[in-house]
């Protein structure tokens, strides 16, 4: 039970500042957030304005996702979005150095999943960090693991952050935060 | 049927689905991100979701049935359904993946067949359950309802 409730405030903290003050009791009720059609058009002036606001210091910050996963990509694709991010998603680490060498594009910020077949991210990232000697794109791994050896590998390689998968929202716009305030990008 | 009692019906049935183990915290964390630029997210996700996940399955009663099994492909194709069940909130089958992964691990043929039949077993409840949840959503809107929102207390 307890486990339970853990696993559905996780994603839900934020969302309780409506709550009516039911902390005695022990029902558990759920909150989402899909519209109606009806409501939709009431909502078009950003009632999510809300977050919209906080979220702002990321808006056109561009960002390069890499992630063979088409779920996964899908889903952290709009998670940036909804943080304002400019994103260009890619299945393959190939294909993500190839839009890296780009001139033309200059990504702020690689969001990099680590286990890719073929190339991974870690030597997605040794190798970004190796051609790019000027404009050093923050590289944020994203890894199902737990393991601290993970992460020291990660930053020993030049990586800015990891994230654990699966990847929430409150935690893709921390660790954006965290990584753009460090280099002084912070607003 | 009127559309309190629909929504009434959608509600239970979330509640259920959260208490039962088959839906996690990920997928409020989809829910959030559905807004009116893109109002069906959460319905096209778990959809792609069940398309890829159909083909891995797939792909895996193919490689488990080959003279020599592959349990590195085996390994990789069951940590890649974990992961996008993973992202919806899948949990149940999240969890047969995990336990999936550990034979692979020890190269277990026996243990691997049972956990492929236990991650079907878990697909098709999961997405039965799906199904019911996003046609009760319909109902409420084509009745032109609304979505209830319901609180999350302690």
């Amino acid at each position: 039970m307890c486990k339970k409730l853990v696993q559905m405030m996780q994603g839900n903290v934020w969302i309780s500042t409506n709550s009516l003050g039911f902390a005695q009791s022990m029902t558990l009720l759920l909150r989402f957030q899909i519209q109606s059609y009806i409501q939709r058009t009431m909502y078009a002036h950003g009632t999510s304005g809300e977050q919209s606001n906080s979220y702002s210091r990321f808006r056109g910050l561009r960002v390069l996702l890499a992630d063979d996963d088409d779920i996964n990509r899908i889903v952290t694709k709009k998670m940036l979005e909804k943080l304002g991010c400019e994103v260009t998603a890619v299945s393959t680490g190939f294909e993500c150095l190839s839009a890296i060498s780009h001139a033309e594009n200059s990504f702020r910020v690689v969001v990099l999943d680590l286990h890719m077949p073929e190339i991974d991210g870690f030597e997605v990232a040794t190798r970004i960090r190796k051609f790019r000697s000027r404009n050093w794109p923050l590289i944020i791994a994203l890894t199902a693991s737990a393991e601290d050896h993970v992460r020291e590998r990660c930053l020993q390689i030049g990586m800015n952050a990891v994230l654990q998968k699966p990847v929430l929202l409150q935690g893709m716009a921390a660790e954006l935060q965290r990584v753009l305030h460090r280099t002084g990008d912070g607003v | 049927m009127e559309v309190v009692q629909i929504q009434r019906n959608l509600v239970d049935y979330t509640k259920s689905l959260f208490m039962e183990g088959f839906l996690d915290g990920q997928f409020l964390q989809l829910q959030q991100l559905q807004d009116e630029s893109n109002p069906d997210f959460v319905a096209e996700v778990v959809s792609l979701f069940f398309d890829d996940s159909q083909k891995l399955l797939n792909e895996l009663t193919i490689a488990l049935d080959q003279p020599i099994v592959d349990f590195k492909k085996v390994d990789a194709h069951v940590h890649q359904l974990k992961g996008s069940s993973s992202s919806i909130g899948a949990q149940k089958v999240k969890n047969a993946c995990i336990a999936f992964r550990n034979f692979c691990e020890v190269q277990n043929i026996e243990g691997c067949l049972t956990c492929l039949q236990q991650v079907k077993l878990e697909y098709y409840l999961a997405k039965n359950k799906f199904e019911t949840l996003f046609r009760l959503e319909q109902q409420i809107v084509a009745s032109g309802g609304s979505i209830p929102m319901i609180e999350m207390g302690f």
